[in-house]
């Protein structure tokens, strides 16, 4: 039998490893007491086990909320669509809210998936890349002809988050264990606006009307200071300083 | 510089006891993949750097995959590497990456000629890239291809000679692997080549027991150092004489104190 290629055996094995019925890599394996198909387990089952592991640390609320045992069911099914594109696994799992939406069983839950997008924001905000915080001096260097072609730059660590649902609250109360905070929680769906970001003293997260949130959204999209200040043409000066004071921005540049 | 005494693994649980206690710790050794972010992680790293040799030792850089490395994974190695200023850098024998998906975990490689020439150019670029030498970890292993026909002791030693890299030698890997594969871990050993040796680890691992009688040992870093693995430490050392030695956990994760017991066992043992 011809000396398969490497690139090949890893292909194979890398298939056993994502379907088990997948069997291309069986020829390949030496067996004595355990058969290839066992051996092949034990990788398979670590591999899986992690990715749920990195799911349960990054979504502790959604697990609180569908209880262990589920969730470990729900983590296994995702697992199986979408493996890791990295070996940075603070990366991993960012489709998960999605695929909460779409998950029948969940129903019951509709506020699920929100609760997800807002802890996958704190899981972003806390593992982002250190980045340089722009300092409000840095912006009186910029001649007043060119305020309006300013674009910024938010820190790695920004996320905004436009909900049906009080995920912040949820989230807070399912794990502090306070069924009366949860209790309290108005369910039914509306607009929730929250910013999430790592600023100097940590995580914080900060609900807005929508107002100002769509001047934050769009000013953190990078979009012309010209088109942002329409969200809010009076509170923009302040809103402006608000952001540069929080630490949300790192760098701006000036449409040529 | 790390001393030639042991060290154990920092994991996030003892972030805040390092910082506050200083324990008397000789050295740590973090998993690289953990500190690639920033915030808080990163911010303890560098804080206890200020009073530790820190090693680094990464999981995910795939030296034995056939489509080479990832470049964005081993630039951000290289960066923390710098910004840390690691005084050793780790990986393994083995591949975690195929057609753009990442495995989390330690994959077996086929021992081969082919397979040799490409980790010693997969650790040739990655030693370019960091600017230093890499160390070489053997992984333990639950499966061996058919067509391999270079033992695994001979492979470490040969990609050590031709690439320049140091053998970080695992020892309960060893045992771990000698068992499941029915191979004598004191002849792997004895192979090793005694000038690269640069790093020992020390982990415990578990026994997998299955009903009709079968067993297999699994490396979990849940649990002490078992005796049958410290007797074949006390080999190494015996061998190659004491280098840096990293007590590795977990899985279940124990006090500090438990951690730093298990390296003053290390410690005993090579005075």
């Amino acid at each position: 039998m011809p000396m398969p290629a490497l690139l090949e055996v890893q292909r194979a094995f890398a298939g056993a490893l994502l379907r088990e019925y997948d069997r291309g890599v069986w020829p390949d394996i030496a067996e004595d007491a355990f058969s290839a198909p066992e051996r092949l387990r034990i990788y398979r089952n670590t591999c899986r086990s992690t990715l749920v592991q990195t799911l349960r640390m990054t979504y502790p609320a959604v697990e609180r909320l569908v209880e262990r045992e589920f969730f470990e069911h729900i983590a296994g099914k995702f697992v199986e669509r979408h493996p890791a594109g990295s070996g940075y696994l603070n990366e991993y799992g960012a489709e998960f809210p999605a695929f909460l939406a779409g998950l029948e069983a969940a129903g019951e839950l509709p506020y699920l998936a929100d609760v997800g997008r807002f802890e996958w924001a704190l899981s972003v905000a806390a593992n982002a890349v250190d980045a340089p915080v722009l300092k409000p001096g840095a912006l009186l260097a910029v001649e007043t002809q060119h305020h309006a072609a300013l674009r910024f730059e938010p820190h790695p660590s920004v996320s905004c988050l436009e909900l049906a649902y009080p995920a912040d609250e949820i989230a807070d109360a399912v794990l502090a264990g306070d069924e009366a905070a949860m209790a309290q929680v108005d369910l039914a769906p509306d607009s929730v606006c929250i910013v999430v970001h790592r600023g100097p003293n940590g995580l914080e997260t900060e609900r807005l009307c929508a107002r100002t949130y769509e001047f934050v959204a769009r000013l953190c999209a990078g979009e012309p200071l010209a088109g942002v200040i329409e969200a809010a043409p009076e509170q923009a000066p302040m809103l402006l300083a608000q952001q540069l004071a929080k630490g949300r921005l790192s760098a701006f540049t000036i449409d040529a | 510089m790390i001393p030639a005494s042991a060290g154990v693994g920092l994991r996030f649980a003892h972030h805040r006891t390092v910082l506050d206690e200083r324990p008397a710790a000789a050295w740590f050794e973090v998993h690289a993949e953990n500190y690639m972010g920033g915030g808080k992680p990163l911010a303890y790293l560098e804080a206890i750097r200020r009073d530790y040799p820190i090693a680094l030792h990464g999981v995910a850089l795939s030296l034995g995959s056939a489509e080479g490395l990832d470049a964005r994974h081993l630039r951000r190695l290289a960066e923390l590497a710098g910004r840390i200023d690691a005084s050793l850098v780790s990986e393994h024998l083995a591949w975690t990456a195929s057609d753009g998906t990442h495995f989390p975990d330690l994959l077996p490689l086929p021992l081969t000629e082919e397979s040799l020439a490409l980790v010693c150019r997969n650790v040739e670029h990655a030693q370019q890239v960091l600017g230093r030498q890499l160390l070489l970890e053997n992984p333990s292993s639950y499966l061996r291809y058919r067509h391999s026909t270079i033992p695994e002791w001979e492979f470490m030693a040969a990609v050590a000679a031709r690439t320049g890299c140091g053998i970080l030698c695992d020892v309960n890997n060893i045992y771990v692997s000698a068992c499941n594969h029915g191979f004598d871990a004191l002849a792997y050993l004895r192979a090793l080549p005694a000038q690269a040796i640069a790093e020992f680890h020390l982990a415990g691992h578990r026994v997998r027991k299955f009903e009709d009688g079968r067993s297999i040992r699994i490396d979990d870093h849940g649990s002490r150092v078992a005796p049958e693995v410290w007797a074949l430490y006390a080999e190494a050392l015996a061998l190659f004489g004491p280098r840096p030695t990293l007590i590795e956990w977990d899985t279940d994760v124990p006090t500090l104190a438990v951690l730093l017991e298990e390296a003053a066992h290390a410690d005993a043992c090579a005075a």
